[in-house]
């Protein structure tokens, strides 16, 4: 009966019903949208670190990460990627040689960090040969001192593939050089930061050492299976046994950054979701209290008659347990289907290339967010529901009666 | 058989502020059977008196007694419960449940009771053909002319079989025609079933039907004339 009677009493005013489910609607899809859009954003970003800059491990001298020396180098490259490339879950690595150097040119001069690459792996890591807009790539350039410049740099230098560029840069021993190189090609990432500060040379054009001896920092590891990551970087570390030569970390220990991406995601998720669903509440306690409120007259008959206050808070609950019932699967049906829509054509955002993505973020949800997001809508409908149902059971017959 | 008896009732609103006397003093008994008007001049204290016998209101002092058992000392709840089986309630501005049909209106109580659906069948159709509603079962409130809503009121307040049916100017808001009918029903319930009525009204043409009837005056009882 009171299942029937809650039923009738959500359609007698349609356009109420209509502003709670339309609430618990706007709120599920806003909620889901959010949600995908987040987590495809970062999906993206991260995916993007990994791919063009980070890789999934990265192996250093222990010291380097703090203090980014030119001296800190890896000895024994040789027998070190000998057992990395042991590694079943390796699918490919290179070796770098990075040295803090000043870019001097006609327009002012410029610190800058000159990479010293082996092109063939770093090709295959990062794909670098692929982000060459003009010129050519090392394997196709005949310059003797070839370099490679982004797209930007060479901009802001104003120089162009063919121009000369002297490079000012500390060998291990101490001494100051200058290198003029030949810039062979420009290349063009999807991050701009990262495009102002990095010159990319052939590790062999860089003389770091008297001795002639390769100089590497860093050998960066892209894997098979991302997932297997922390087990690769511990058996990797127990494998090259001496840490205090080498030190072998994920792209997450690596930048910080991107870890920090992901938990503020997360962080600032819960907050809009938190913002949301107090949105929400209000919106139902007060439409559910409007109703209550002008249906006091008819409640007061309900306890002269006897009806218990119980069952009339219940009958309330019900009624806006009726109405979550009906909108949040509406809600998850439309969420699901804009997301699905969105997740195969991709959202353009000009404005996201400030962080370095350029290309369409495919907004994604996992199932157990996108349940957690219906059945906590869901519920949160059914709070908002108890201050009004308690605040008609708290009525007293007669001013119920008396009221308009 | 005296059903309801009420002892120097007296009730006094806002004891706080500026405190009205309503109720000063009432002695009544009501016994099975009496079908009663209450009288009296606007304020006399008519709706105050049918509030605290109907359990809606308590009484500042004095007693009401139903069926040997003081209302007064029974909880919320108790009298809700107590509401529900002894007493069945015609409000002036009908306060039908707008929702439901005239059946489920009259059902409503029984439901409440728990009685069996078998049972609450035949009564509905029972009642609504003695209010001469037996061709309406199935509209609405909004559907009903306010003669028929208020009739489907009275069968509604049978429908718990009550001790007693308390009526708070159930004509006021119907026209001659409808007030007669109302009355026609409420007088054949009342000799043919032997169902105890009490109800205030204004209207002389609602008085001179009663059987008995009580004068109210500032809170007293100043008259109490039966009819035969
Ligand atoms: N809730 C209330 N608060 C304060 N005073 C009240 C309240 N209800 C009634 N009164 C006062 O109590 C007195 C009796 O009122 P009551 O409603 O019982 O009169 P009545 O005989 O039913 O009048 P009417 O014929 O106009 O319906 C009046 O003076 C009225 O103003
Ligand atoms: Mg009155």
């Amino acid at each position: 009966m009171i299942l029937k009677l809650a039923w009738r009493n959500i359609w007698r005013s349609k356009l109420r019903t209509f502003t709670v489910m339309g609430a618990i609607i706007v709120g599920v899809v806003a909620l889901v949208f959010y949600m995908g859009f987040m987590k495809g954003f970062v999906r993206t970003y991260v995916s993007n670190a990994i791919q063009n800059e980070l890789s999934h491990l990265q192996i250093h001298n222990p010291a380097y990460p703090e203090d980014q020396e030119v001296q800190y180098y890896l000895s024994d490259v040789a027998s070190l990627t000998q057992k990395i490339k042991q590694q079943p879950n390796v699918v490919a690595y290179t070796e770098r040689t990075l040295v803090e150097a000043i870019a001097l040119s006609a327009r002012g001069s410029r610190g800058l960090q000159l990479r010293g690459i082996v092109p063939e792996q770093e090709a295959v890591v990062t794909k670098l040969n692929e982000k060459i807009t003009q010129g050519v790539y090392f394997s196709e350039s005949k310059y003797k001192n070839p370099v490679l410049i982004s797209e930007r740099l060479a901009e802001i230098l104003k120089l162009k593939v063919k121009s000369k560029l002297v490079v000012q840069f500390q060998t291990v021993e101490g001494d100051i050089k200058l290198q003029t190189y030949k810039i062979a090609g420009l290349y063009k990432t999807s991050n701009k930061q990262f495009d102002e500060q990095n010159i990319f040379v052939p590790q062999s054009k860089i003389a770091l050492s008297q001795t002639g001896e390769p100089i590497v920092h860093e050998i960066a590891i892209l894997l098979k299976d991302a997932d297997k990551l922390v087990e690769t970087q511990t058996v990797l570390q127990n494998t090259v046994s001496d840490s205090s030569r080498y030190l072998v970390e994920t792209y997450l220990e690596v930048s910080p950054d991107v870890a920090l991406y992901e938990t503020q995601m997360t962080a600032s998720s819960s907050i809009v979701i938190f913002i949301v669903m107090i949105a929400l509440i209000f919106g139902i306690i007060n439409t559910m209290l409007m109703a209550v409120l002008e249906r006091t007259k008819e409640f007061g008959m309900l306890l002269a008659v006897g009806m218990k206050r119980k069952q009339v808070f219940l009958m309330i609950i019900t009624e806006a347990i009726m109405m979550a019932l009906v909108a949040t699967p509406v809600a998850m049906l439309v969420g699901a289907a804009l997301l699905g829509y969105l997740g195969s054509v991709g959202i353009q955002m000009a404005a996201l290339e400030q962080v370095g993505i350029s290309e369409p973020i495919y907004p994604t949800i996992d199932w157990l967010s996108f349940l957690i997001i219906g059945v906590s809508v869901a519920f949160t409908t059914f709070f908002a529901a108890l201050y009004p149902a308690r605040k008609a059971t708290k009525l007293q017959p007669v001013e119920a009666l008396n009221s308009l | 058989m005296n059903i309801v008896t009420v002892q120097q009732a007296q009730k006094t609103y806002n004891p706080d502020k500026i405190p009205v006397h309503a109720l000063q003093g009432v002695d009544l008994t009501i016994e099975q059977g009496e079908f009663t008007a209450l009288v009296g001049p606007s304020g006399s204290g008519k709706t105050t008196l049918l509030n605290a016998i109907g359990g809606l209101d308590l009484l500042t002092a004095g007693k009401i007694i139903i069926n040997n058992q003081d209302i007064a000392t029974f909880s919320d709840s108790e009298l809700i419960e107590f509401r529900k089986q002894n007493i069945g309630f015609v409000f002036q501005a009908y306060n039908l449940i707008p929702v439901f049909t005239a059946k489920e209106n009259v059902e409503f109580v029984m439901l409440l009771q728990g009685k069996s659906e078998q049972e609450r069948d035949t009564r509905v159709r029972e009642l609504l053909t003695a209010v001469g509603l037996a061709d309406q079962i199935d509209r609405r409130p909004s559907e009903l002319s306010g003669g028929q809503q208020q009739r489907v009121a009275v069968a509604r307040a049978l429908a718990s079989k009550p001790q007693f049916i308390l009526a708070d100017e159930p004509t006021a808001n119907l026209d001659s025609k409808s007030t007669a009918d109302l009355l026609d029903i409420m007088l054949e319930l009342n000799q043919k079933e032997n169902i105890t009525f009490l109800f205030s009204t204004h209207d002389q043409r609602v008085i001179d039907r009663a059987r008995r009837v009580v004068t109210l005056e500032d809170g007293k009882i100043i008259s109490d004339e039966r009819v035969s």
